[in-house]
C-alpha cells in the first residue's frame, strides 16, 4: 500500500468520526442577579436554534460579581460569550488579554445593550427608617446595604448614582465625594456581589435598606414576599446598561463563533427583549418595553457618559487601584 | 439551620419576652429606659449579625480561593500539580527495576549477575485538558546483554477530541501484543513471555483510539514508520514502506456487575507492511533470560510484504486473572540483497494465570495490597503465585539458507512459576523461575555450536521494583 494511501484512509477515519462528534456548547459567564434572567432565555434560544439549524446546544452560565468574573476570563476561563454588569468589565478582556477587539462595543445595537436597569431602594415592610431619597441612606443609625465596588459591578452602579444624586443636588463633584464617604460610613458590610448583597439583607437580616439592582429588588418581592418588602424608588438614578460580547479568541477557538453571536444578537429579538421585561430588566425595544410600562417606574435617569465621562474614566477615577474609592472607605 | 435557629433565640428575643412581663409594673419614666434598653439590644443584635455575615463572607472567599490554587498531589501513583480546573497539569512518575539473575546448569555460559533492568523517569502533562505528552527516558539499559544506554522509550502527543476518539502522535507501542501493551511493571511475571518476541515494540506514527459502546469496545489504529519482531524505532525510518497497526479489544459483559464473565475480554491485533533492509527483520529472539535462541544471518534481508495477526483475551475474576495470546508473524526475507525470496511463517503463543493469595483482586494495572507490608504493624502487603506456559516456533524453510540451524535453535518452549509480593501499591519484589527447552531444525548438528543452546536455560529472576 502506497504511504499516501494510508495517509488519506487515516484522514477519512478520523473526518468520520469527528463529524459523528460533533456537539455545541456554550458557557456564558455573566454577573450576580442575571441567573433567573438566563435560565429562561437560554431555553429559548436553545429551542430557536434547533429550529434554525438542527442543532442542539447547550448554554452553560457562570455567576459571580462582574469584576470577579470577568478577572475569571481573563484568567482563562473558557467564556464564549460575557453578559456583565458593566462596560469596563468587558474592556478589561481587551485591556489585559486582547480576548475581543477594542471596538466589541459597537458589534451589536445600542451599544450592545440589549436590556437597562437602574439602581433602586429596598427597605423592610413599613420602611421603618422612613427612606425616601438618597439623603435619608447618610442619616446617623441607618445601616445600608451594597456590595463591595471592587468586585461587584452592580455596586460600582450603586456608588456613581449616589455620586450622582449629590452632584446635581450640591452642584459638584466634591459634594459626590462628601455624599459617597458618608455613605459608604453607613455600610456594615461589603458583600462580593450583588446576590450576597441581597443575602445579607433579606436572608441574614442585616441592614435597615439595600441599594440594588431594579430587576433584583422585583426579584425580591416576588421570592421573598411584598408583604416583607418595598421598593423605594428616588428622585434620582442612573441609566445601568449592561453589556454582551463574545469572546473572540474562545469562540474560534472551539468553533463556536456563529452560535455565540446568534445566541447575544437573538436577545434584541422580540422573544429575548419579552423574556428580559418579564425578567425585570428594561427592554430596550419600544414596543415591548411597552407591555411593561406599568411596571417600571418612571424617575430622572442619569448617563455614565454624561455624568462621568464613560466608565474608561470613571473605573480608572473611582475603583482603580488608589482611586476615590479606596480613599473614602476604610476598612 | 443551626444558625437560623439561634437567630430566633437572641438576647433581644429573650429580653423582649421578659421585659413584657415586667412592663405592667412600670412607671411611665422607666419606659423611656426601655425604649434606650430596647434600641441598645437591636444594635447589639445587628452587630452580632454583622460579625457572623463578615465571617461567613470570609469563609466564602477563602472557599473560592481554594477552589482557585493550583492542586498539588503526591501519591503512589506520581506527583502532579495541576490547576484548579484539573485542564492544566503535569505529572512526574517513575520505574527503577533491580534484578538479582541466577542461572542453573549452565556451565557458566552466562553470567549470574545483578542488573539494572529499567531506570525511567516519566514525565506527562495535559494542557487545555485536551492535549498531553509524555515523555520517557529510559536509563537503565534495558537488557540484560547490552550495555546501559539512554533511550528516549516513548514521546508523543496526544488529542483528545472525545472519549470515542483520541489521537497520538510521535513514538510509542503499536496496538498489537497483549503482554507489550501491558506495563512491565504488573505483567504476571518480570519478564515478557517468548509471545511477544514476534510483536513491534514502540514505532513512531499516528493513531486514533478511543471506547465505544459504553466501555464494551475499545479500538486502536495507526500508520507507522514499520519495524522488525521485536523492535523499537531508533527513530530514523530505516526505509520507505510504512506499516498500519490495528486493534480491537472487546469487554463484551463489562457492565454486567456481578456476573462470572464480567471480566472476560478479547480481541484481535495486526499489522501489515512491507520491510527492507536487515532492519526490516528481526534482530533475535530472546528466552526470559534475555538470551538470543534465534537470529538471521548477518547478511539476511527482509524485502517484501510483512504482516502478523494475534487473537488474544484477557479474564478477570475477583483474585483470579488469566491473559492468552497467539501471534502469527511473516516476513519475506532474502538471504542477500539478490538471493532467493521466501516467506517465513513464525509463530508463538503464551497463556498466563495468576492468583492473590492474600484475597484482593488480580489487575492488569498492579495489585493494591488491602494493608502495605509494615513490619512493625505485623502487615505483609499482597501475595500472588503466578504460572506460564510459552512457545515460540520458528519456520523451518529459514534454515539453513537464512539462519544457520547450527547456531539457532528453531523453537522454544518455556514455562514459568512466579511468586509476587506487593509490599505497597508502588512497589513489589518478584520471584519467578523461568525454563526454556529448545529444539533444533532438521539437519542441525547433534550439539548445538551455539554453548547456550546445549542446555535447557534454567534461570531465578528476582527482582526489586518501584513504580509509581
Amino acid at each position: 500500500m502506497k504511504f499516501k494511501h494510508y495517509i488519506l484512509s487515516f484522514l477519512a477515519v478520523a473526518a468520520t468520526a469527528l463529524a459523528q462528534a460533533k456537539s455545541i456548547e456554550l458557557l456564558n459567564v455573566s454577573y450576580d442577579p442575571t441567573r433567573e434572567l438566563y435560565v429562561n432565555y437560554n431555553k429559548a434560544f436553545a429551542a430557536h436554534w434547533k429550529t434554525q439549524t438542527g442543532d442542539d446546544v447547550i448554554i452553560k452560565q457562570s455567576h459571580g460579581g462582574s469584576g470577579k468574573q470577568a478577572r475569571g476570563v481573563i484568567d482563562g476561563l473558557q467564556a464564549d460569550v460575557v453578559t456583565l454588569a458593566l462596560a469596563a468589565d468587558v474592556d478589561a478582556l481587551y485591556a489585559n488579554a486582547k480576548l475581543i477587539p477594542q471596538d466589541w462595543q459597537k458589534r451589536l445595537p445600542e451599544n450592545s445593550t440589549p436590556y437597562t436597569s437602574t439602581i433602586v431602594f429596598v427597605v423592610r415592610k413599613g420602611n421603618p427608617k422612613g427612606i425616601k431619597d438618597w439623603d435619608d441612606l447618610i442619616k446617623p443609625g441607618v445601616s445600608v446595604i451594597t456590595p463591595n465596588p471592587k468586585t461587584s459591578g452592580g455596586a460600582r452602579w450603586n456608588y456613581l448614582a449616589a455620586w450622582a444624586y449629590a452632584k446635581h443636588k450640591q452642584g459638584g463633584d466634591e459634594g459626590g465625594k462628601a455624599f459617597v464617604t458618608a455613605l459608604y460610613k453607613n455600610v456594615p458590610v461589603l458583600d462580593s456581589g450583588a446576590r450576597g448583597s441581597t443575602t445579607t439583607f433579606v436572608q441574614r437580616g442585616i441592614g435597615d435598606v439595600a441599594i440594588s439592582w431594579e430587576n433584583e429588588a422585583f426579584l425580591v418581592l416576588k421570592e421573598f414576599g411584598a408583604d416583607q418588602y418595598e421598593i423605594v424608588v428616588p428622585s434620582l438614578s442612573i441609566l445601568a446598561e449592561p453589556p454582551v460580547s463574545i469572546v473572540d479568541k474562545v469562540v474560534k477557538k472551539k468553533g463556536t463563533e456563529a452560535v455565540a453571536k446568534a445566541y447575544l444578537e437573538y436577545l434584541y429579538s422580540d422573544e429575548g427583549q419579552d423574556i428580559a421585561g418579564r425578567n425585570f430588566y428594561r427592554p430596550r425595544n419600544p414596543t415591548i418595553a411597552a407591555k411593561y410600562d406599568n411596571v417600571f417606574p418612571k424617575l430622572e435617569l442619569v448617563t455614565i457618559d454624561a455624568e462621568f465621562g464613560g466608565w474608561t474614566k470613571a473605573q480608572k477615577t473611582h475603583f482603580a487601584d488608589g482611586g476615590v474609592f479606596d480613599q473614602i472607605y476604610q476598612k | 439551620m443551626r444558625n437560623s435557629f439561634l437567630r430566633k433565640f437572641t438576647p433581644a428575643t429573650v429580653a423582649l419576652v421578659l421585659l413584657s412581663t415586667v412592663v405592667p409594673r412600670l412607671t411611665a419614666a422607666d419606659a423611656d429606659d426601655l425604649k434606650v434598653l430596647r434600641d441598645q439590644i437591636r444594635a447589639l443584635e445587628q452587630k452580632l449579625l454583622v460579625l457572623e455575615r463578615k465571617q461567613e463572607i470570609k469563609d466564602e472567599d477563602a472557599a473560592t480561593a481554594a477552589k482557585a490554587a493550583p492542586k498539588i498531589s503526591i501519591t503512589d501513583k506520581g506527583f502532579t500539580l495541576a490547576s484548579a480546573d484539573s485542564a492544566n497539569s503535569f505529572k512526574l512518575r517513575g520505574l527503577v527495576q533491580f534484578d538479582a539473575r541466577v542461572f542453573l546448569n549452565d556451565n557458566g555460559i552466562v553470567n549470574n549477575s545483578f542488573l539494572l533492568r529499567r531506570a525511567r523517569i516519566i514525565t506527562e502533562g495535559t494542557f487545555a485538558k485536551n492535549y498531553s505528552f509524555q515523555i520517557v527516558p529510559e536509563f537503565g539499559g534495558g537488557s540484560a546483554t547490552a550495555a546501559s544506554a539512554f533511550t528516549v522509550l516513548d514521546a508523543n502527543l496526544g488529542v483528545t477530541i472525545s472519549k470515542e476518539l483520541q489521537f497520538k502522535f510521535g513514538k510509542f507501542k503499536e496496538p498489537v501484543g497483549l503482554e507489550m501493551l501491558s506495563s512491565d511493571s504488573w505483567t504476571f511475571f518480570n519478564e515478557r513471555s517468548l509471545a511477544t518476541n514476534l510483536v513491534p515494540n514502540r514505532d513512531i506514527g499516528a493513531q486514533a483510539s478511543g471506547e465505544l459502546f459504553n466501555g464494551t469496545v475499545n479500538y486502536s489504529a495507526g500508520i507507522f514508520n514499520g519495524i522488525a519482531d521485536a523492535a523499537s524505532s531508533t527513530n530514523a525510518d530505516f526505509d520507505n514502506e510504512k506499516d498500519v497497526a490495528g486493534r480491537v479489544f472487546v469487554s463484551p459483559f463489562k457492565n454486567d456487575a456481578g456476573s462470572p464473565v464480567q471480566g472476560l475480554s478479547f480481541g484481535l491485533a495486526g499489522t501489515l507492511g512491507r520491510q527492507k533492509g536487515t532492519s526490516g527483520r528481526t534482530a533475535g529472539y530472546k528466552t526470559d533470560g534475555q538470551q538470543t535462541f534465534f537470529s538471521y544471518a548477518a547478511t539476511t534481508v527482509a524485502d517484501g510484504q510483512s504482516w502478523r495477526v494475534s487473537p488474544q483475551f484477557e479474564y478477570r475474576n475477583g483474585s483470579f486473572g488469566a491473559i492468552g495470546e497467539y501471534v502469527f508473524s511473516t516476513v519475506n526475507v532474502r538471504p542477500s540483497a539478490t538471493g532467493a525470496k521466501a516467506e517465513l511463517k513464525n509463530k508463538a503463543w503464551q497463556l498466563s494465570a495468576g492468583y492473590v493469595l492474600t484475597g484482593e483482586d488480580s489487575s492488569a494495572t498492579g495489585v493494591v495490597p488491602k494493608q502495605n507490608f509494615d513490619f512493625a504493624n505485623g502487615t505483609w502487603g499482597a501475595f500472588e503465585v503466578a504460572v506460564r506456559f510459552a512457545d515460540l516456533k520458528i519456520d523451518d524453510k529459514a534454515f539453513p539458507l537464512y539462519a544457520s540451524a547450527a547456531t539457532n535453535a528453531d523453537e522454544a518452549a518455556n514455562f514459568g512459576l512466579g511468586l509476587n509480593w506487593y509490599l505497597s501499591k508502588a512497589v513489589r519484589l518478584t520471584f519467578d523461575y523461568y525454563q526454556t527447552n529448545f529444539n533444533f531444525a532438521p539437519g542441525s548438528p547433534l550439539v548445538s555450536t551455539t554453548p547456550l543452546l546445549r542446555q535447557d536455560e534454567k534461570g531465578f529472576i528476582t527482582r526489586f521494583q518501584v513504580s509509581f
